[in-house]
């Protein structure tokens, strides 16, 4: 590795050395460019076509520009605007340009390297990316990833629960790791950032998974959901390797780039918004209609002189809180010729549709651009985020202690609220009374977060064949994050002296994550169009999370202070991790007709079996623009087209922890320490998991980039994945994880932008997105097994080779009409969406009116919904008694789904989770300049986020998973937190 | 000027190209446990703790065997509405079968072998400790004797699971498990096993330098370890059927006829967060329930103090088409020890060895030492073998109640057929099935 830098570096140096100025003719052009409304465009950049040299606009958006030879082509480029080349000559003196605002997305610089950017048109990947107008510019979503919805093709979104304050998964054209993170890397302004989903320790309370207080069915938010979305100015998501090959072994899940605001030079701008709103349940169920009869016939005389004395609709009580939803934000940018910022602070108030829950978030964020000299530029940006959620309690148990598991149980005549001195009914229906749960426990996650990096950009030399740029880039990514789980004695299953008597449950997490890198990018233009450009690198990454959770139980009073417990026992747990990288990639461009790429990273990490073994992950693409050839005519028909081909591999760490084999903590046996050996044998021969990614695509633009079309089709193959292997257990393990099976995603991405209509009066844009994609476990070397639910009576998912990755199978009861295997299982659905589609529209009319909405359509994939079962035990479900769901008519639904559970067949809780939703919609309007004496801009307006939802799917959302966010196990429901659609009223004003 | 200001960038940036790329990473030590390569060169305080993560080990799953054992020898109900497969599958209801994925088949073999792994860890960090510790050859005899005792006691508890499958007995190596040994050679090889950890004991001096919990107050020297090292070696012979080897061992134990009958090491359980409590504690009365077999109380002598063994239920509890009015009442309190060895046991060795040797005074002599502990009457029955090994079987089903044993007892007897049927197509069985995570299956 040494060697290669050294001779880079030589080559680099013989540049230099080689570089001499030669005479010229020289002449001056200047001018001032302005964009359609006559105002001035600051910093758009005039560059000398195939050249590196030129200057960019000043705060007047006036340039001037020194040209060597007798002519040139000039390049006009600002972001947003359409850019525009012009011949200029010794004759021309001065150029003034007004620019387009750009409506076709073609010129938009998206990122291709580590330290390096390409406009669109040249692009060999689709790559995803939204401004923040689609971003947050219809209905602010509460987190960043809730923003993501039916935006980016080839990205599924999905919401593990309504509970305040986040909790998403994310996955990038399908399943890419089955034990691994299947979740993508998140970087800010070039700083890696943690989106770890840390569990509170409900479990000891839950006793979701049985025994201690650890399990994946606590519901805890990720960590994204820290990073304001009303903060971010673009977002790119490279969904698979082709793409991501640069970001090598954590990129296998894909990369989310997000970039923040900048401030601009030029007059400083107040931008000053508030927005109020509220939020009620997604869908109400209703309750189960019951006559004085029929509950005493199912419950006794007891219950039907309750039910006499009359009833309470428990889904309102504990569901029906109109949250109150409060987004204050303030921002101001601006700057000189030297130095730019851009300040912004936020606070977040948001109520949950169930009293006693809501998220809170403060962020104060500093961004500050400085040139130091002509040749060096300093950009640092700073986040501090506080924020607050108090989730509630919801998600599976097996204690009945869970508001979502109680509640199923209690049928309406129960007396649950509480009497004059606040004191509480037991509930004899459940081991819970949820209204006292609600309003006496505690499950608050609290978060101290500073997230900033810095970035010098050194342009080391320059003329006018070549450049070369350094550039050198620090991160760091600190949180603490305070978990607090108070269960007081008073509650109704802690008040027996056989009880647990209460739980407090107090964790604390430090996350440090810091990453450093150095790059070097040189530019060389060769005579004829043909241009280089090289950039090489390398990359340090460390994190290191620590969690100490303490779980106190037998309270002593009414005290929560672990001091007072009777019992208490505390668990640790650390993850550290040291990644070391380096990079090279050369990009030629020829006129750009041909756009060529090619590129290795490699990449150690101490989570690797062989700390020091580097891993490469190589990656080439094409691109080919047809029109740039002259052979499509004059354009007005076919304006552009591009074909496009792109090849790249990236990895996915195992687990840490995989290569230990250790003895396991925690354990005392009459007061002295042991060493008890673990179950898990390490594997010291773990390697990444490593993902190879081709795509095709084309993309075409018509009538003048009018419409754009783009349609991409890939084929990704995970090879080495990650399985937890079972061991003869007569070796005293049981468990050794080791890299033995592949699987494949193919996938097609199609979108159609169009601009149909574009006058003064009238603008229309619409973007509709089509995607899909289809898995195959293609090779699997050890035996078939499930995962990611409950079991195969009820519906699980299972590893097999041959098969889809997400299948849904189960036992098939007496299997009349099934044909089952070996293992007597058969296949009840997938949870993978025969395809997803979205529909974006953004209208202006009447100048000042913007009327934008999205809907998004997911068709096919199926859940695991068990909330159902559970309600029919208690005999509340709201549909019991009907009779849909037996082909015989026979059975009511509620003894239909108790007879399929005790004949273990699970078809009927496998149900399809399709839906049609209105994610966005908003419409605004702009107060007329002159009405304020054209001193500003306000904007007021409403909108409203899945005001309208079409489902068949018989719960809450179909959008929904108790195992929370990674992994392989989505769509399995067992009473969660229900999820709410928000309306809000906006008013900014900007100055 | 300005070449010199590109050079000293240059130089600049190499030196930070280099920095960068000539950082070797450390390999990193597992932060959330001790690694098991401390057996290569580990410390005295090493060896002591891993003597006590052995005996947590000890206890280990160990809720499943003797629940297990106390089902199928039917001395015993679980009864619970979360696992149906208590009341079907262990007492072969209908077709039921004992799966071999499942958690009372696989859960107790792993307990075991994990002890087994833990002793081996042991034994090599033994081999492996430096002289420079200060460790003498007397305290490392003191800690073989421990580890291969403890390893030959769990792999005694495998050998009976698996019946005439079979175990691995040698397990040393992780990554090349040794075969399958049959019922009889297994048992040879653990009564070999226990020969050569007496011969660490013997040359261990008068002390272990390791302490252990008060489960085995008395039994903590390398003198006191060798009388229950010798118990198990005396309970080995008697299932290898060599009951003079049986009599001739029991010289070496706690045998004591007259002394207290529960005497003998226990698995020890805490209240401490920390610790573990005793796993077969149940609410009284409760709907998860342990319930004593309904001819436990039928079968029950007049006067017989064991009676205390099961506790009346304020109903009767219906499930699954059994029933028991009776609680298994063995242990009151979450601490209370569970019995490894006891004298109760070697004092019926005694007389089941006499018995099979001819030597009838011996053996009612044991008998009756049993039968006056517990409240009754000197024994009074015939004493022709057959009849002495009843009454025998009889004493050792009350006195070692769940205690993983009657099951046991009546398959060596072959009397398995003798247990009571409580509904017409239920099945006895004879032994689990081979894990199926073992990759070769059993015959």
């Amino acid at each position: 590795m040494k060697k290669y830098f050294t001779k880079s570096c030589l080559a680099i140096t013989v540049l230099l050395l080689l570089s001499s100025t030669l005479a010229m003719a020289q002449f001056t052009v200047s001018g001032t460019v302005t964009n359609a409304e006559g105002e001035a465009v600051i910093g758009c950049t005039v560059l000398i076509k195939n050249t590196a040299r030129g200057t960019v606009t000043d705060l007047d958006g006036q340039y001037s520009l020194e040209l060597p030879s007798d002519s040139a082509t000039l390049v006009f480029s600002s972001i947003g605007m359409e850019s525009v080349e012009q011949v200029v000559n010794t004759e021309t003196g001065t150029l003034d340009l007004q620019l387009a605002e750009s409506n076709n997305r073609l010129e938009e610089v998206v990122v291709s390297g580590l330290a390096t950017s390409v406009k669109r048109a040249n692009l060999a990947n689709s790559v995803a990316s939204i401004s923040a107008k689609e971003l947050t510019g219809i209905a602010p979503a509460p987190t960043t990833d809730g923003a993501f919805y039916g935006k980016f093709k080839g990205v599924v979104v999905n919401s593990n629960s309504g509970a305040p304050g986040g909790g998403m998964s994310v996955k990038l054209r399908g399943v890419t790791s089955v034990f691994g993170n299947a979740q993508p890397l998140y970087i800010v302004d070039g700083v890696y950032v943690n989106n770890s989903s840390v569990s509170a320790g409900l479990n000891s309370v839950s006793a979701a998974s049985r025994g201690g207080n650890q399990s994946n069915q606590d519901n805890p938010s990720n960590r994204i959901a820290d990073i304001d979305p009303g903060d971010i100015e673009t977002i790119e998501i490279l969904k698979g390797a082709s793409a991501a090959a640069i970001y090598g072994s954590r990129a296998a899940a894909g990369v989310v780039i997000i970039t923040t605001k900048r401030g601009k030079s030029g007059e400083t701008k107040v931008n000053l918004s508030q927005s109020i709103g509220v939020t009620s349940q997604l869908r109400k169920l209703g309750i189960r209609e019951w006559d004085a009869q029929e509950v005493e016939d199912a419950f006794g005389e007891d219950d039907r002189a309750l039910f006499e004395q009359g009833t309470t609709n428990f889904e309102d009580e504990l569901y029906g809180n109109k949250g109150i939803l409060s987004d204050t934000r303030l921002s101001v940018t601006g700057g000189n010729e030297k130095t730019s910022f851009y300040a912004g602070a936020s606070r977040k108030d948001d109520e949950g549709i169930v009293k006693n829950t809501g998220y809170e978030k403060t962020s104060v964020r500093l961004n500050i651009g400085h040139k130091l000299t002509d040749w060096l530029k300093l950009d640092a940006t700073s986040n501090y985020i506080h924020s607050s959620a108090d989730r509630g309690f919801f998600n599976n148990d097996n204690s009945g202690t869970t508001m979502g598991v109680a509640f199923v149980f209690t049928p309406q005549w129960a007396q649950l609220l509480p009497d004059a001195n606040g004191n509480y009914p037991n509930n004899p229906y459940s081991s819970s009374n949820f209204l006292q749960t609600r309003d006496l426990i505690t499950n608050n996650e609290k978060v101290n977060r500073i997230i900033t990096g810095a970035t010098a950009t050194a342009r080391l030399f320059s003329n006018d064949k070549q450049s070369l740029q350094l550039k050198l880039r620090g991160g760091l990514d600190n949180y603490t994050l305070r978990t607090t789980a108070i269960f007081p004695r008073a509650l109704q299953f802690y008040q027996s002296e056989d009880s647990d008597q209460g739980h407090s449950i107090q964790g604390t997490t430090n996350s440090t994550q810091t990453n450093l890198s150095a790059f070097l990018v040189h530019s060389f233009f060769a005579p004829r169009g043909l241009s280089f450009r090289t950039q090489l690198g390398v990359t340090a990454e460390n994190f290191d999370l620590n969690t100490i959770l303490v779980d106190a139980n037998n309270l002593t009073a009414q005290e929560t202070n672990i001091d007072l417990a009777a019992s208490q026992a505390s668990t640790q747990n650390r993850v550290i991790q040291k990644d070391r990288g380096f990079f090279v990639q050369e990009e030629i461009n020829f006129q750009d007709k041909i756009i060529a790429t090619v590129g290795l990273r490699a990449d150690k990490s101490s989570n690797n079996g062989e700390v020091n073994k580097l891993f490469y992950y190589p990656k080439a693409s094409l691109a080919a623009n047809l029109h740039e050839f002259g052979f499509l005519g004059n354009g007005e028909m076919i304006s552009s087209l591009k074909l496009r081909a792109a090849f790249g591999q990236s990895g996915n760490f195992a687990r840490f922890g995989d290569k230990y084999t250790s003895f396991e903590g925690g354990f005392t046996i009459n007061g002295r320490g042991t060493m008890p050996i673990g179950t898990l044998l390490g594997n010291p021969d773990v390697t990444p998991e490593r993902q190879t990614e081709i795509e095709f695509g084309t993309d075409i633009g018509l009538l003048n980039g009018k419409i754009l079309l783009d349609a991409t089709y890939y084929i990704k193959s995970v090879n080495d994945l990650l399985l937890r292997e079972g061991l003869p257990s007569s070796s005293g393990y049981t468990i050794r994880v080791s890299n033995a099976a592949e699987l494949q995603n193919r996938g097609v991405e199609l979108g159609i932008s169009v601009n149909p209509i574009n006058n003064a009066n009238l603008k229309w844009s619409s973007k509709t997105s089509f995607w899909l994609n289809r898995s195959e476990i293609t090779r699997l070397d050890i035996p078939a097994f499930n995962l990611g639910a409950f079991g195969a009576g009820l519906g699980i998912f299972r590893i097999e080779e041959g098969k889809s990755a997400t299948q849904i199978v189960g036992t098939c009861g007496d299997c009349e009409g099934f044909t089952p295997d070996a293992d007597g299982l058969v296949v009840h659905g997938d949870a993978e969406p025969d395809f997803q589609m979205s529909f974006l529209n953004n209208i202006n009319f009447l100048r000042h009116f913007d009327l934008a909405f999205l809907f998004h359509w997911k068709q096919g994939g199926d859940n695991i919904n068990l909330s159902k079962l559970l309600s029919d035990f208690g005999q509340t479900s709201p549909d019991y008694e009907e009779t849909n769901l037996d082909p015989s008519n026979e059975m009511v639904n509620g003894d239909y789904r108790i007879n399929a559970f005790s004949s273990g067949n699970p078809a009927v809780f496998v149900e399809d989770a399709s839906y049609v939703r209105l994610r966005e919609i908003s419409l605004f309007y702009t107060l007329p300049r002159s009405l304020l004496g054209g001193i500003g801009k306000v904007r007021v307006g409403f909108s409203g986020n899945n005001l309208l939802n079409f489902f068949s799917y018989n719960s809450y959302d179909p959008e929904v998973s108790n195992f929370g966010g990674n992994g392989l196990s989505t769509g399995v429901e067992v009473t969660p937190f229900p999820t709410s659609k928000r309306w809000n009223f906006h008013i900014s004003a900007e100055f | 000027m300005k070449n010199i200001k590109y050079l000293i960038q240059f130089l600049f940036i190499t030196s930070l190209l280099f920095g960068f790329s000539s950082c070797e990473l450390e390999e990193l030590e597992d932060p959330n446990g001790a690694s098991v390569e401390l057996q290569e060169n580990p410390t005295i305080l090493d060896l002591k703790t891993l003597v006590a993560g052995t005996e947590h080990l000890l206890r280990d799953e160990v809720g499943f065997w003797y629940e297990a054992v106390g089902i199928i020898g039917r001395e015993c109900y679980r009864f619970t509405s979360s696992d149906p497969r208590y009341t079907s599958d262990l007492l072969g209801k209908g077709e039921a079968t004992l799966d071999n994925n499942t958690f009372y088949t696989t859960r107790t073999f792993t307990g075991r072998y994990r002890t087994v792994r833990n002793t081996n860890i042991l034994i090599t960090a033994v081999n492996n400790i430096s002289a420079t510790t200060g460790i003498t050859e007397e305290e490392k005899n003191g800690f073989l004797g421990f580890a291969k005792t403890i390893q030959a006691y769990e792999l005694l508890i495998v050998s009976q699971h698996q019946g005439d499958c079979g175990i691995r007995f040698d397990v040393a190596n992780v990554d090349n498990l040794g075969p399958f040994l049959g019922s009889e050679q297994a048992l040879q090889s653990i009564s070999g096993l226990l020969d050569e950890a007496v011969g660490h004991l013997d040359n261990a001096g008068s002390e272990f330098i390791f302490g252990l919990a008060e489960g085995f107050v008395g039994f903590d020297s390398p003198a006191t370890f060798k009388q229950f090292n010798r118990a198990i070696a005396a309970r080995v012979a008697a299932y290898q059927g060599d009951f003079s080897k049986v009599l001739n061992l029991l010289g070496s134990t706690f045998l004591d006829e007259t002394g207290g009958q529960e005497v003998g090491p226990a698995l020890f359980y805490g209240s401490a967060g920390t610790d573990l409590t005793n796993p077969l504690t149940y609410v009284p009365n409760d709907a998860n329930a342990l319930l004593a077999h309904p001819s436990y109380v039928t079968d029950l002598e007049e006067g017989d103090t064991r009676s205390s063994k099961v506790a009346e239920r304020e109903s009767v509890y219906e499930l699954d088409d059994l029933s028991s009015g009776w609680d298994v009442a063995l242990y009151f309190s979450q601490t209370a020890g569970i019995p490894i060895i006891k004298n109760a046991e070697l004092i019926l060795l005694k007389a089941e060895a006499s018995t099979q040797t001819g030597d009838v005074g011996g053996a009612t002599a044991a008998i009756n030492a049993i039968r006056t502990a517990n409240g009754l009457g000197e024994y009074g029955g015939g004493t022709s073998t057959d009849e002495l090994i009843n009454e025998i079987l009889k004493q050792r089903r009350y006195s070692l109640f769940m205690e993983g044993h009657r099951w046991i007892d009546m398959r060596r007897y072959n009397k398995l057929n003798e247990l009571p049927i409580d509904r017409a197509g239920d099945d006895v069985f004879n032994s689990f099935p081979r894990p199926l995570t073992e990759n070769e299956p059993c015959g």
